[in-house]
């Protein structure tokens, strides 16, 4: 990516025609209850005390999600027409080429899960504990692409080539801990399946991006102007994915002695594997990537107004992804500076307060976006920059 | 307007520097309770098996074994021998005939058996393996006899044809037989010999071959090798040789013993020494000392222990076969064997001679020994199942590997947790040393006693008096700091047959169908670091 990044720069002081580099960062993780110096203690390292796992779970509800997403686009909108026809209509169009990283993790769990996770078993015997639709999701991949866009409206097509680099899914739909307090007993009952690829996961496919602008491009018309952005909308297949499967309950209430004498450790996990019903399958699988749909109002540098609303949704083809919503008033502060104050609901969490400001310069445009300036749960910060040459 | 964009594009770079960078581990403490061991020990494998008998509500040790077993393989063998018999014209014999026979004489071959003197055995394994040399440039038909050696009444004999040979490189033939289920007559031609065996060789040329000349540089030869020989009977004279022995054997458990003593009931010992030779036998136990783990030596004592004693030849044959016997019986009134077992002696060495026919060849060569003939020495002990344990300290070191890595989820404290029902009449105090090469770094003392049955109260479910305890064993911070160097933990079980009234060791017996219940848990704190 560096690399690319420099090439980028180097094309940027080549062209003299005019020409765009669009550069789009994000990262935000957040949960509905976890809180964030837990996973703050994931991101930077670190100790997390039981002070900060007792006031997680006093606030987790019996379902909760937990999200990460980080990824890095960057654009270079040429100034090379797709057609020199003025009669076609692809002389309306100019080559684009962009490529970019992302990394999508989603977790739906249990708050039982959470407690035996992060406090262990001991705090929980005798109590049964419920770990049912739990789902994770994570997903890693770059992808190089090419496409057109329309400089008069800004929208634009790419079609990518895609290499995931990580995935996982899991899928426990019934599980159920018990433990018993005189015996220490343990009852375990596991339904549910997991995919893995490997490493690295050796999985290709293609994605597109699709830039949509519709409305006013002028609000002084009295109209809006919209974006429909999708990203990575497409599949990949990996050539090899391992498959583990669960369906069967394991009670463990210790070995007799004989048994400790007469079995080594590998065949006493293999027996917890058996009797939970363990399979593991290999073979080549198709996934979806984490599509992004958005569909947003547009930050109008001309508009008249000095205070008006902005609004949007937001949703990802991934199960573990609430669709986020958000609204709130922007606020002209001069010519070059607007700022925005709102509040967003969904994604991995609930509702909480978002900002942004956007800065515009001679010839570039600079934003800076959060979608959780509280911190609450979590940590957002969005950064795109535009830069036309 | 290039600086501009350059400054925001290093500040992105900055912002997503910081945001990933990692300085320490992630890690978190959890508390788990993992059982371990759930076992219940009992006595019942040993019931009705020669070891532990129920009495009412009792427990009697009812032992019997046999400490010493020789079949007659052991006293009568064979050593693997070859024997062979050829022929070798003196002059040359010109125009020989196609099917002349040339040779046709009997050999006897003496077996070396020491003062062994067999006239018959039978065999029940082993095998010979015949191997014929023809330096002749015809074939040859041999036929080997063996004239004492018969099966069904039938003579062993084995005919071959050989194809030519010369001098230098005759052919040879090889063929193994089994000879499971012959009999050996060892008595020479008039049968009043003995450990002779006799062969006879026949020569004849191929009947269909061509006139030859046999020289005198031409050896006809066969050999017979005879091995791995056991048989199922045997008659003779067996030999006055003593098989003396010294026999060293450790006790199990009783060598793990570092401290205390026991009192054991009234018992007595018997040994029984069982002939089932057709032979008078001389026996002799010369000593019987046992060493404990203190380095206490003790022998026994008793009249019989010493001299020579004798039993006479054993009657009937086959199935019919009755062995004498002599009974050697030791209790407190003839011995001091109740001082000898308490002594806990582990290592036990015992001298002993045994002599078949101390007189010589009184029989005139018609000793005998069957399938089913031992000599065999048996022991068997009668008593309660009752004890008197005072401070009596087992001691026992296991490997240790729990080498952890501390930069990975790592177990920061531990603590054995053991749940116990005990219906022995002992009460038990465990102590465990943690060591290093040898070198203890750790001792840790259970927080209770595993409590004897005999401070508990009757079950009415089973009738069985029983005690439950429940055990702490902390280990310290800075021995789970120290587990990846730690190699051994030497377990210390010190046990006693304390009364419950006075404090005193008592003797205590044990119930019918006793057990120890035995929950062990082991509670962790973890730091896990994903």
């Amino acid at each position: 990516m560096r690399y690319l990044l420099l090439l980028l720069v180097i094309g940027l002081q080549s062209f003299y025609a005019q020409q765009t580099l669009l550069l789009d960062s994000y990262g935000s993780y957040n949960s509905t209850g976890v809180r964030r110096q837990v996973t703050d203690a994931f991101l930077y390292g670190g100790l997390i005390d039981s002070s900060q796992i007792n006031r997680s779970l006093a606030q987790l509800q019996k379902r909760n999600s937990f999200g990460l997403q980080m990824g890095l686009n960057a654009q270079w909108q040429s100034p090379w027409l797709v057609s020199k026809d003025t009669k076609k209509w692809a002389s309306g169009y100019r080559w684009t080429f962009g490529a970019g990283i992302h990394q999508y993790a989603g977790l739906q769990f249990s708050k039982d899960l959470f407690g035996l996770v992060f406090q262990g078993g001991l705090p929980s015997i005798g109590d049964t504990l419920d770990l049912s639709n739990l789902r994770a999701e994570a997903t890693i991949f770059s992808k190089i692409g090419f496409g057109f866009y329309q400089p008069s409206t800004q929208s634009s097509f790419l079609l990518h080539f895609v290499a995931v680099q990580q995935q996982l899914g899991a899928v426990l739909q019934d599980a159920t801990w018990f433990q018993d307090p005189s015996t220490a007993q343990i009852d375990l009952a596991l339904v549910g399946r997991a995919s893995l690829g490997g490493m690295p996961a050796n999985a290709y496919g293609v994605a597109l991006d699709i830039d949509y602008r519709f409305g006013s491009s002028d609000s002084s018309e009295n109209e809006q102007q919209f974006q429909l952005l999708i990203q990575n909308l497409g599949v990949a297949r990996s050539a090899q994915t391992n498959t583990y499967n669960f369906n069967g309950t394991l009670a463990y209430a210790g070995f007799s002695l004989a048994a400790w004498q007469q079995t080594n450790l590998d065949q006493l996990a293999s027996g917890f594997l058996d009797s939970l019903g363990y399979q593991n399958t290999k073979g080549p699988n198709w996934m979806l990537l984490p599509a992004q749909i958005q569909l947003a109002k547009i930050l109008d540098w001309g508009s008249l107004q000095r205070l008006e609303a902005y609004y949007g949704a937001q949703f990802i083809l991934r199960q573990t992804y609430t669709p986020l919503i958000y609204a709130g008033a922007q606020l002209k502060v001069t010519k070059g500076w607007h700022t925005g104050f709102g509040m967003a609901y969904g994604g991995f969490g609930g509702l909480r307060m978002q900002a942004y400001s956007a800065f515009r310069f001679k010839r570039s445009e600079l934003l800076l976006r959060s979608d959780n300036i509280a911190l609450q749960n979590g940590a957002s910060l969005y950064l795109q920059f535009r830069c036309d040459f | 307007m290039k600086m501009t964009s350059l400054r925001s594009f290093g500040i992105l770079l900055v912002a997503l520097t910081l945001f990933s960078c990692k300085k320490e581990a992630t890690r978190w403490q959890t508390d788990w309770l993992l059982p371990v061991l759930n076992d219940t020990l009992t006595l019942n494998q040993y019931y009705n098996d020669s070891t532990l008998s129920i009495n009412g509500s009792q427990i009697d040790v009812n032992l019997s074994r046999t400490i010493l077993d020789l079949g007659l393989s052991d006293l009568i063998q064979i050593p693997d021998t070859t024997i062979a018999q050829q022929y070798q014209a003196n002059f040359t014999v010109n125009n020989v005939s196609p099917g002349f026979m040339f040779v046709n004489s009997i050999k006897t071959h003496e077996l070396d058996l020491g003062d062994i003197q067999l006239k018959k055995v039978r065999v029940s394994s082993g095998q010979i393996q015949l191997k014929v040399y023809n330096p002749l440039n015809t074939a040859v038909l041999y036929q080997i006899e063996l004239p004492g050696v018969t099966q069904n009444g039938q003579v062993f004999v084995q005919n071959y044809t050989v194809q030519p040979g010369t001098a230098q490189n005759p052919t040879v033939a090889t063929e193994s037989i089994n000879l499971s289920g012959y009999d050996i007559d060892l008595g020479g031609l008039q049968g009043l010999e003995f450990n002779q065996l006799q062969s006879k060789l026949t020569l004849k040329t191929d009947p269909n071959g061509q006139t030859v000349s046999i020289y005198n540089n031409q050896v006809f030869k066969f050999e017979a090798t005879f091995s791995n020989l056991r048989f199922d009977y045997a008659k003779g004279y067996f030999g006055a040789a003593i098989l003396a022995g010294q026999e060293q054997f450790t006790l199990p458990y009783l060598d793990q013993i570092t401290n205390g003593s026991i009192t054991l009931p009234e018992l007595s010992l018997d040994l029984q020494i069982e002939n089932g030779f057709k032979m008078a036998l001389r026996a002799q136990i010369e000593q019987l000392s046992a060493t404990n783990t203190q380095g206490q030596a003790i022998s026994l004592n008793a009249p019989s222990i010493g001299p020579s004693m004798y039993l006479a030849p054993a009657v009937g044959n086959w199935n019919t076969l009755q062995p004498s016997t002599l009974n050697l019986h030791f209790d407190q009134n003839n011995s001091n064997i109740k001082s000898y077992l308490e002594n806990l002696g582990a290592f036990q060495q015992i001298s002993y001679q045994l002599q078949p026919n101390p007189w010589g060849n009184t029989a005139a060569g018609h000793d005998e020994a069957f399938a089913n003939s031992h000599l065999r020495l048996k022991v068997s002990a009668q008593m309660p199942m009752a004890l008197s344990a005072d401070g009596l300290t087992l001691q026992d070191t296991f490997e240790l590997n729990l080498a952890q890595d501390l930069n990975k989820t790592h177990v920061t404290g531990a603590t054995v947790l053991l749940d116990a029902t005990n219906a022995f009449p002992l009460a038990c105090d465990l102590v465990l040393y943690f060591m290093k090469d040898g070198q203890i770094l750790h001792t840790v003392i259970a927080d209770a006693q595993l409590a004897s049955a005999a401070l508990g109260q009757i079950d009415p479910t089973d009738g069985l008096l029983k005690k439950k305890s429940k055990i702490k064993i902390v280990l310290p911070p800075a021995l789970v700091a120290d587990l990846q160097d730690l190699n051994e933990v030497v377990v210390a079980a010190t046990f006693a047959t304390t009364d419950p009234n006075t404090g005193l060791a008592v003797q205590q017996h044990v119930q019918a169908n006793a057990f120890l219940a035995l929950q062990l848990q082991l509670q962790l704190q973890t730091q896990i670091r994903p």
